[in-house]
């Protein structure tokens, strides 16, 4: 149980691949942290100085108030499981799990290892596993031997380098529901590393998206999706991803409208008042908004726009329309299943046309020089960084 | 009634046929396939004829090409379905299948004759080695192989013959199994703690440290005899210290075999190491207590090439050991046996049981090991 701060940290490689950018980030006690982005974006390098498996090229990683630096592994009271589950092919399940307590020094005695192994088996379910090697072991079997040699030793920082990758996806949702329960148990610091939006979402207390080795956003899941920083954000969290389109953003008077493809919508709610308050002028924007507030309208009128139907799929409680608008912009549209007759769900083939229209209250704006949101406060620096930082070739 | 004669019609018919439908068909394709030809190039020309541009006359003789090569494929299908229909059921099949049958034989045969005169190349010195050792009738080199007179002679006189004076086939045995088991040891710790070094921790002149080995491997060994001879001579290592000697250069540029080892460290999962590290390992212990215990293939193997080595080594052993007996090993001693012209009369059958007496305990090493040896050597290939 231990606090974690990472102070400028930054990786770079040899020739100078720059993999973590200038990383900050204070953990508290007993969070769950989720490292999200997609593949090379430095989320496991990240994990992997905090483990001290990769050495630190600048910057400082405290634990507990202690900068571990130049520590090595084993005296960060760390524990980790691994994405391919490392686990040691030729102990025992017991062995294995005995394997962290053996290490200890001064020795802890024998009957206290057993005592901890076997309860952790008894909270994974894998007791009557202990006594069999690995290689006889389903891939789900094995991920909980790991994830019980990661528990059974006392650590306040418990590191999981996308644990569930390598099992199927029943099996993953499945272990997704035990390690929120897990945690539940072990009540200690979680740093999670996914490159699964929906995991994030689901484990997370707060989620560090992270694109290129910058921080993109820390938030908790409902900040990061309802109020997504820049365009990297709002397309990355939610599945299927929010339509971005280009639009206006039109000032009359108090009030502020949105004009995607020759339609005229009125931003609503709190995001009227919150653009009135920042004093928001009309400009050219990009227009985001999510799948699932996309309404159907019967009637073609000044505040929906007509597109076409391309592709229908049909999820069982939900169709994923795939259309397209007059100006060859491809958009994705979530309906319940339930919002329509069988009737209509029949019509709905390819080339048919519809008319669609968003509720003003949930759709984001960005700035498409910089893709970052006309609401969002914090100044991203990380967008200029970036593009100093692409190699001259 | 009728039934019966039917089949007393058909069935000649049919095995008659077997040969005669493949030629018939082969026949029937190849006049279509001429005939389409002919008809082609009357179309080409007339096609390059109407047109006059050079590009154009290319492109339609490509794709003339082109469409040639597929109906020609269409007709052999055609006529090879029709083959496949008309054949008696199954006698097509069959014939294939004798073809294939026979010309297996004929290789394998083959294959086993080559394979028997390789054997009996290669055996036949061992053999004559062996049968020599139990020839009692007289010591001499002599004309024939199988002995007139069996016996333990030689392998009795091999250790009680005081002909040695203090040395002695017991004397040399024993030092070579002391150099064998000692260089073995220290030669399998440096090779296995360098090869993984070299696979798991990057530090600065990795690559220009391997590819300097590499290279300096390149080199024979045989070039440094005089310069080691020199530096054990002043070391005081040599003749009747030669045992020492002979186990430092041995050991000494051991460390360069690591390519095999590191090949097989390679293909074991750093994933392995990190876990044990975050576990709470340090360097040493992962490498004992993880790495070390998945490694027996190539521990073995290891041990085994490190033991052989001067197990049967003869150059160095006897410039070190100089004419001190005592400081010879098997090889030299052997070899010094039959020296001159009257000491081979007096010794050869002697030498040849000393010959059996080294090859056995290579031999029984790998029996037992020889499932290890060989995923030592090949575990680096096939599991990457």
């Amino acid at each position: 149980m231990a606090s974690v701060k990472l102070t400028d940290v930054k990786k770079i490689y040899q020739g100078n691949v720059v993999a973590v950018h200038d990383f900050n980030l204070d953990i508290k006690d007993k969070e769950f942290i989720v490292f999200v982005g997609p593949s090379g974006c430095g989320k496991s390098t990240t994990l992997r100085m905090i483990a001290g498996l990769e050495e630190i090229s600048e910057g400082t990683i405290e634990i507990d108030g202690v900068v571990v630096n130049d520590l090595q592994p084993k005296d960060r009271y760390i524990s980790m499981v691994f994405q391919n589950y490392a686990l040691y092919p030729h102990l025992t399940v017991f062995e294995n799990m005995a394997f962290p307590l053996r290490l200890l020094r001064p020795r802890m005695p024998n009957a206290e290892i057993y005592k901890r192994v076997t309860q952790a088996a008894e909270v994974l379910g894998i007791t009557q596993y202990l006594t069999r090697k690995p290689k006889a072991l389903s891939g789900g079997q094995r991920q909980r031997v790991a994830i019980g040699r990661a528990m059974v030793k006392d650590c306040k920082v418990f590191l999981m380098d996308e644990p569930l990758s390598n099992l199927d996806a029943k099996l993953r949702n499945q272990m997704r529901a035990e390690i929120i329960l897990l945690r539940k148990k072990i009540d200690t610091t979680f740093i999670y590393v996914t490159h699964d939006q929906t995991e994030a979402m689901t484990l997370g207390d707060r989620i560090v998206i992270m694109k290129d080795g910058f921080i993109m956003q820390v938030g908790s899941p409902t900040e990061v999706f309802d109020h997504p920083n820049n365009l990297f954000v709002a397309e990355f969290i939610g599945a299927p991803k929010m339509n971005i389109v280009k639009s206006q953003l039109l000032k009359e008077g108090d009030k502020y409208y949105v004009n995607p493809f020759g339609s005229k919508i009125e931003v609503g709610g709190a995001k009227g008042k919150q653009l009135l308050a920042k004093n928001v002028e009309t400009q050219d924007i990009l227009l985001g908004f999510r799948p699932e507030h996309v309404r159907l309208e019967q009637n073609p009128s000044a505040s929906n726009f007509k597109v076409t139907l391309e592709v229908n799929e049909m999820m069982g409680s939900e169709l994923h329309l795939h259309v397209v608008a007059e100006d060859g912009s491809k958009l994705i549209v979530r309906i319940p299943t339930i919002q329509l007759n069988d009737k209509e769900r029949e019509e709905m083939v390819y080339g048919k046309e519809l008319y669609l229209s968003f509720e003003g209250k949930v759709m984001h704006f960005f700035n498409p020089e910089t893709e970052i949101s006309l609401l969002s406060n914090q100044e991203s620096p990380q967008k200029s960084d970036l593009k100093q930082d692409v190699p001259e070739e | 009634m009728e039934k019966e004669k039917k089949v007393v019609e058909t069935n000649p018919a049919q095995e008659k046929t077997a040969d005669q439908i493949i030629k018939e068909n082969t026949a029937l394709r190849d006049a279509e396939i001429k005939e389409l030809k002919r008809k082609n190039e009357a179309e080409l020309k007339q096609r390059l004829a109407s047109t006059d541009s050079k590009e154009e006359r290319k492109r339609i003789k490509e794709q003339n090409k082109v469409d040639l090569y597929n109906q020609i494929s269409e007709i052999k299908n055609k006529y090879n379905d029709l083959l496949a229909h008309s054949l008696p059921s199954g006698a097509n099949k069959d014939k294939r299948h004798m073809g294939m049958k026979s010309k297996r034989i004929i290789g394998n045969t083959t294959i086993y004759i080559i394979l028997i005169i390789m054997t009996f190349i290669w055996l036949f010195p061992f053999v004559c080695i062996l049968l020599q050792s139990f020839r009692v009738e007289s010591t001499h080199m002599v004309g024939y192989i199988i002995p007139k007179q069996w016996g333990f002679d030689n392998y009795i006189n091999l250790f009680t013959k005081k002909a040695f004076n203090d040395g002695g086939f017991g004397r040399w045995y024993f030092n070579t199994l002391i150099i064998s088991i000692f260089v073995a040891l220290i030669q399998t710790i440096i090779v296995l703690c360098m090869s993984y070094t070299l696979s798991r921790i990057r530090f600065k002149g990795r690559k220009f440290l391997m590819n300097f080995m590499l290279i300096l491997g390149m080199f024979p060994g045989m070039l440094t005899m005089i310069i080691l001879y020199r530096v054990l001579k002043d070391m005081g290592l040599t003749e009747s210290h030669a045992i020492p000697g002979l186990i430092l250069v041995y050991v000494a540029s051991s460390g360069m075999g690591y390519y095999v080892s590191k090949g097989f460290f390679d293909t074991l999962p750093k994933s392995l190491d990190e876990a044990a590290r975050v576990d709470g390992a340090n360097r040493a212990q992962v490498f004992f207590k993880v790495i070390l215990p998945l490694s027996k293939p190539i521990v073995i193997y290891t041990l085994l090439t490190a033991f052989m080595g001067p197990w049967g080594d003869y150059i160095f052993a006897t410039y070190v050991a100089h004419h001190e007996e005592t400081g010879m090993n098997v090889a030299v001693g052997l070899q010094n046996l039959i020296s001159s012209e009257q000491s081979i009369n007096a010794n050869y059958t002697m030498f040849c049981a000393g010959g059996v007496l080294v090859a056995i305990p290579i031999t029984i090493l790998f029996m037992i090991l020889q499932k290890y040896y060989v995923e030592g050597v090949t575990g680096g290939a096939v599991k990457g």
